[in-house]
């Protein structure tokens, strides 16, 4: 990794002074809470009466706390997109005029917890709806409204597909007749080779 | 039809099955209104006029749009809106409860002989008969089969296999992913996309279901006699 995952421009400098002077005590909570949270696209990691908290915790203003929250998050996003060895990451971190102490906090922060982090983001689908939810039943209809005396096994698929935008489960109801679900099951056959064919 | 239903029922449970135990017949003890009022009606009907009627009602059951032809009736005959309605309806509910009992256990003489009992004229019995068991059958049935109340099916499933080689929050991600589209019969379309693991547990559940199918085929539940 010759260039520097870090860029050193002014915001980084001041967010940098900043965290040197901050307490180191609870650095290390911040730390992991911050990994925790960072695939989680569109929230904030704290609430109004938590920034206040740590505002108060690590003698910040409002402006400065801020900063120091992005900088904090555009390092550990570094570290994922990289896939930074802890080592590594503590050494850039110094190189860019960071204490021992803070960077070796962050080193032992990405070693506990870097890996799930990867793993969440490479989880993440571009696409915004996804499957979430299988449901099935399995029914025996007798007859009908237009046929009479028919004895026909049918399987009912609750798929549960999330929207990125609402909560909400979207669920889709598709029904199969015996033949009708065996052409799908050869179908999702295909796509397991092509699954395999990749490893 | 829940009154005819459960008359079908009454009816087996006294063992008369589809015989003509009771009025009716395959129609259950109690006939509906419009095959009453239908049968009285064709007393006075001519076989020209029957075999219009007759027509419009088939074209209905195989799910065709009859307005204009109805009209045309109205104005050739002498038969007030009335007749024509309650004629028109008790010939569609007459045939549409026939078509719904599978030809294995329905026999032309007995369907005949509910007919005679329901006072029917002779030839219009005849052609009553050929609708149900002649060889234009398998439309109305056709038809009856795309109308049967059922959750939407699969229309059309197109799928992809990606790789993500590299994503904006990973450098190398070399992440497989599945990409579904599924257009059901209600018209609908859903694209979404599956993880991997997800996919595996849709593949086994699917395996699941065809196992059970094939369990539920073999037992004797599917061996009761008609």
């Amino acid at each position: 990794m010759a260039a520097s995952v870090v860029p050193e421009t002014d915001s980084i400098r001041r967010a940098v002074l900043l965290l040197n002077a901050v307490d180191p005590g609870r650095f290390p909570r911040l730390l992991s809470r911050l990994l925790q949270r960072l695939h989680l696209k569109a929230e904030t990691s704290f609430s109004e009466e938590e920034e206040e908290k740590l505002q108060i915790a690590f003698s910040l203003e409002k402006q400065d706390l801020h900063l120091v929250l992005e900088a904090i998050s555009f390092i550990l996003e570094q570290a994922v997109y990289h896939n930074l060895k802890p080592a590594s990451l503590q050494q850039q971190l110094q190189s860019i005029h960071l204490d021992q102490d803070k960077a070796e906090a962050f080193a032992n922060a990405w070693a506990a917890g870097g890996q799930e982090t990867i793993e969440k983001f490479r989880q993440r689908v571009l696409t915004p709806q996804k499957l979430e939810t299988i449901g099935w039943q399995l029914n025996l209809q007798m007859s009908a409204s237009t046929q009479a005396k028919l004895k026909s096994p049918r399987a009912v698929l609750e798929l549960g597909v999330s929207n990125e935008d609402s909560k909400n489960l979207k669920k889709v109801f598709v029904e199969f007749s015996h033949q009708e679900l065996f052409e799908f099951y050869n179908k999702l056959e295909t796509i397991q080779a092509q699954l395999d064919s990749l490893t | 039809m829940a009154a005819v239903a459960v008359g079908k029922a009454a009816g087996a449970a006294y063992g008369h099955g589809e015989s003509s135990g009771g009025s009716g017949g395959f129609l259950g003890p109690r006939v509906p209104a419009e095959v009453e009022a239908m049968a009285r009606g064709l007393q006075e009907v001519g076989k020209e006029t029957f075999r219009r009627l007759l027509k419009v009602t088939v074209n209905a059951l195989e799910g065709k749009d009859c307005k204009d032809s109805v009209k045309l009736i109205a104005e050739s005959t002498d038969l007030s809106e009335e007749q024509l309605a309650f004629l028109i309806s008790g010939m569609y509910t007459l045939l549409r409860e026939a078509l719904r009992l599978p030809l294995s256990t329905f026999k032309q003489e007995v369907f005949k002989e509910d007919l005679k009992e329901l006072r029917i004229p002779e030839d219009f019995i005849t052609d009553f008969s050929s609708i149900v068991f002649g060889n234009r059958r398998p439309v109305s049935e056709g038809t009856a089969l795309m109308q049967a109340s059922r959750l939407p099916n699969v229309q059309d499933f197109k799928w992809r296999v990606d790789v993500a080689i590299s994503t904006s929050s990973l450098a190398r991600a070399l992440q497989p992913s599945i990409l579904m589209l599924m257009k059901l019969s209600d018209g609908t379309a859903h694209r979404f996309e599956v993880p991997v693991a997800k996919f595996q547990e849709l593949r086994y559940n699917v395996a699941l279901i065809l196992k059970e199918m094939n369990d539920l085929e073999k037992r004797s539940i599917l061996k009761i006699q008609d």
